[in-house]
């Protein structure tokens, strides 16, 4: 085996292609990653970052082209070659075992023949110190919050003393705090000549963290060059060829009209549960936008999913929920959307779709558990043309009803659960995170679909962790702190200092 | 209601036994508008105002007073407190004693009085009709209008809405069976009236059947007086905030009634128009003070609190005196030249904001 120059890129993909069905997802892309870089992929939602990443993470595997590392060319057959190669990926949406616990998940796969746990649960306590994760490695994973599912994951990798680190999205669910952290993990393992891959749809992230910039745009490579040359409209301007900052985050008080409250049509009063959600009290109006902001444990889930049935208040003095002044208590979601109240999740891959039934197929299991349906009996036509109308109305992007929602982009599976939720002709509708994951193209078109619920006269919610989201999307914003709502701004007063600090303090 | 579903829900302290009140959120956001107003008038226990040819009068036990000279120049005084009052379309006063007696002052009926109702003893508010006639409630059946704390933890719905007709002094009843009526006014052939107790706003059609529809419920505190301004926008005061504990009490029916025999009404776990005052007085405002100073969010036995509403009676702005506040208790309030007058009758005041 030769040894490879320093000077050498420590990975390298030349001429990469894949196809799905005869549509490409990546067109003969060039991409290398240097010894001891940040490399940040960014581009709109179905550029083809993913399947870049899933080829190198073994998930998937390239129609055509070639990968090398330190100069050899490798084939990556599955995860564990990628693994082996020394490459680690930390996903979007986690990929532990709920019902282990944490330590047990960090060392899934390198069990040793007898295993004490109490040691693993020791050495597991000094590495997560060591990345100053405040994580506990008892705590079963089902029992964490995604923010510290995904240090979880971060550590798993670091583990692994990978020599690539590949982060998909990995800032979205963090607070700024967590942020600050990963950032330095970065950072450190920058240092130790550790190679990373960052992918993110924050653009100043991009820009803060990493070294070299690739822009991907429809599948094909745009650009790569020095994080220090590009701005944030000029990395926009190669990603989407137009100018989206102001389109998408201008603040809703610079808006002609802020949408005026209607009726009352939910009032929480209140509400309890265990200590996610402390005795919280809101209402909700009807054809207006709702920001709920809050750092992530804030309750703002937790308080919008007892709503929607999701989950139950305390079973004693649990608070109540009024829709239009009369007292409601869903034991299942079903009851909720009987009666109008739908949830968008924040967690789509979980609880949003089916990832193997078809774009139709998804969005006419929203049809059946809405109110006067006709239960599972499916009738393919009224399947197609729901799907079709669905698909024009949210621009869905597909070749046709019948694509699997696994092989749709983030942005276009998010609008697949947001059609699921509108088949079900809702009165409130809340929407969790909702362009989560999803690039700037589709959060243009997602924000569109939001506001113009509202005009229709709903009553609509957003909850978000993300600020500017927030201050350009609501007509009235809510901010959740430890468990309740702690503040009520108007688009007016609503700055990102007030917000954030009504978050905090 | 099913008496085993009631057991149940008691047990769990859910459906009407949960112990929750509604947020002061939207459009009863807190702020400290009340506080902000320039005060007009410093007299004992301002109660009822009202807009008249004499200008702005505001009722002050005996006596009606103008507000907008500086004393308060008397306007006319009786020998029972007064209870109710409403300005009439020709420039004069209707005004109720406590003794349940109606009389005039000014206007074309100036000097006269209506011969009493002995089922009408607690009258809390009058509004003239459009047809010449008075609109008046009868708070309680069983106490006075000095004893509404004692009406609510008795848990009364005994009020009544009357028809007066002031040529003949025929009273008619329009509606019973309220938990306090405390406001009224005419509108769209019905009258819409507050009833307190109920934390709501409902709709009287007078006629036999007497049917009753909710204007506006799930307030978050009792509300008092209805006024209308110009603009056809409704003025709503609430006199007192609700709160959990308040409600608690309200369930615990042993522990209320022994509390009604064995206390003084001023120190019971009971809505007030001025907490605070002295240290005997149960709950302190929950006692969330620091370096002396009482945090505006404390959950407090009284508060100032105004609302506007639509013509559909849906609440549009409202105007606070938070807990730290001292425009408490505010028991009427009306719009005229351009202000919004209110009466703050727990710490004896009337004070105007410029709208």
């Amino acid at each position: 085996m030769s040894v490879a120059s320093p000077d050498t890129p420590l990975l390298e993909m030349r001429n990469i292609s894949k196809e799905y069905r005869g549509v490409a997802a990546l067109k003969a892309i060039d991409f290398e990653l240097r010894r001891g870089e940040v490399h940040a992929i960014v581009g709109e939602n179905g550029a083809g970052k993913s399947t870049l990443v899933k080829i190198l993470s073994g998930a998937v595997a390239p129609t055509a082209g070639e990968i090398r590392l330190d100069g050899e060319p490798i084939q990556i057959a599955g995860p564990a070659f990628a693994r082996r190669y020394g490459i680690a990926m930390v996903y979007q949406e986690t990929s532990l075992v709920p019902t282990l616990t944490v330590a047990q998940n960090l060392y899934l796969g390198d069990e040793k023949f007898y295993n004490r746990l109490r040691g693993v649960y020791i050495e597991a306590q000094q590495f997560l110190q060591s990345l100053n994760f405040p994580v506990d490695p008892t705590a079963p994973v089902a029992s964490l919050g995604t923010a510290k599912r995904q240090m979880v994951e971060i550590a798993r990798a670091v583990r692994l003393n990978a020599k690539v680190i590949i982060f998909d999205e990995p800032t979205a669910t963090l607070t700024p705090e967590e942020k600050h952290h990963l950032f330095a993990l970065i950072d450190r393992l920058r240092k130790d000549k550790v190679s990373i891959i960052f992918i993110s749809h924050a653009l100043e992230e991009a820009l803060d963290i990493s070294d070299r910039i690739t822009v991907l745009r429809d599948g094909a490579h745009i650009i790569t060059a020095d994080a220090r040359s590009f701005t944030r409209e000029t990395l926009i301007r190669h990603m989407v060829g137009r100018s989206l900052t102001d389109e998408l985050y201008g603040r809703a008080a610079d808006r002609p009209r802020v949408r005026p409250p209607g009726e009352k049509v939910l009032s929480v009063q209140n509400l309890s549960m265990q200590n996610f959600v402390r005795n919280t009290s809101f209402s909700i109006f009807a054809g207006q936008v709702t920001g709920v902001f809050g750092l992530v444990g804030s309750g703002r889930t937790e308080t919008a999913r007892i709503i929607a049935g999701v989950v139950k208040r305390d079973l004693f003095h649990g608070g109540e929920v009024r829709l239009n002044g009369k007292s409601v208590r869903y034991r299942t979601p079903r009851g909720a959307v009987s009666d109008g109240v739908v949830y968008v999740t924040e967690d789509r891959k979980s609880d949003g779709f089916f990832e193997t039934m078809s774009v139709a197929e998804n969005i006419y299991l929203g049809e059946i558990s809405s109110p006067g349906s006709r239960g599972i009996v499916a009738d393919a036509g009224e399947t197609d043309a729901l799907a079709v109308s669905l698909r024009k109305r949210l621009d869905i992007k597909t070749l046709n009803s019948d694509a699997s929602v696994v092989e749709l982009s983030g942005g276009n599976q998010q609008k697949v659960v947001i059609a699921k939720a509108l088949v079900q002709k809702p009165k409130v509708i809340i929407f969790d995170e909702p362009t989560r994951g999803v690039d700037v193209g589709a959060i243009a078109e997602i924000h569109h679909v939001i506001g113009a619920l509202a005009d229709e006269g709903l009553a609509v919610v957003v909850i978000s962790s993300y600020l500017p989201e927030i201050l350009s999307l609501s007509d009235r914003i809510l901010v959740s702190r430890r468990g309740r709502i702690v503040e009520e701004l108007s688009p007016e007063e609503a700055t990102s200092e007030a917000v954030m600090f009504a978050a905090v303090h | 209601m099913n008496p085993l579903r009631r057991a149940v829900d008691n047990w769990f302290g859910r459906g009407d036994a949960s112990i929750t009140i509604p947020p002061m959120d939207g459009a009863f956001r807190p702020n400290d508008l009340l506080d902000l107003a320039q005060p007009n008038l410093r007299a004992p226990a301002p109660d009822c105002v009202a807009s008249t040819s004499r200008g702005v009068v505001v009722s002050s036990d005996r006596s009606l007073l103008r507000v907008d000279k500086p004393g308060g120049a008397e306007v006319a005084s009786f020998e029972t407190p007064i209870s109710a009052l409403t300005g009439l379309p020709d420039g004069g006063m209707a005004v109720a004693l406590t003794d349940g007696g109606i009389g005039f002052v000014g206007g074309e009926r100036g000097g006269a009085a209506l011969a009493k109702n002995p089922d009408v003893a607690c009258i809390t508010a009058l509004a003239p009709a459009s047809d010449g006639a008075l609109f008046v409630a009868n708070g309680s059946a069983t106490n006075g209008p000095a004893e509404w704390k004692r009406d609510l933890m008795e848990k009364n719905a005994s009020g009544s809405v009357w028809r007066v007709d002031p040529r003949t002094g025929a009273f008619t009843r329009l509606a019973g069976n309220l938990a306090y009526p405390y406001g009224l006014i005419e509108d769209a052939g019905s009258v819409v009236v507050s009833e307190s107790w109920r934390s709501a706003v409902i709709r009287i059609f007078p006629g036999a059947s007497g049917r009753k529809e909710p204007a506006l419920e799930n307030l978050p505190a009792y509300p008092s007086r209805l006024s209308r301004a110009d603009d056809r926008s409704i003025w709503l005061a609430l006199f007192a905030p609700r709160s959990q504990l308040l409600e608690f009490v309200l369930r615990e029916d042993r522990y209320r009634q022994r509390m009604i025999r064995e206390i003084d009404p001023n120190e019971w776990v009971a809505p007030c128009l001025r907490s605070g005052v002295t240290p005997l007085e149960p709950v302190q405002q929950g006692g969330v003070r620091q370096l002396g100073v009482l945090k505006p969010w404390s959950p407090s036995r009284s508060y100032g609190l105004v609302a506007r509403l639509d013509a559909a009676f849906r609440p549009i702005m409202s105007l606070h005196s938070r807990a730290q506040g001292r425009r408490h208790g505010v028991t009427s309030c009306l719009v005229a030249d351009g202000r919004l007058f209110f009466a703050a009758k727990g710490d004896g005041i009337v004070a105007s904001a410029a709208l």
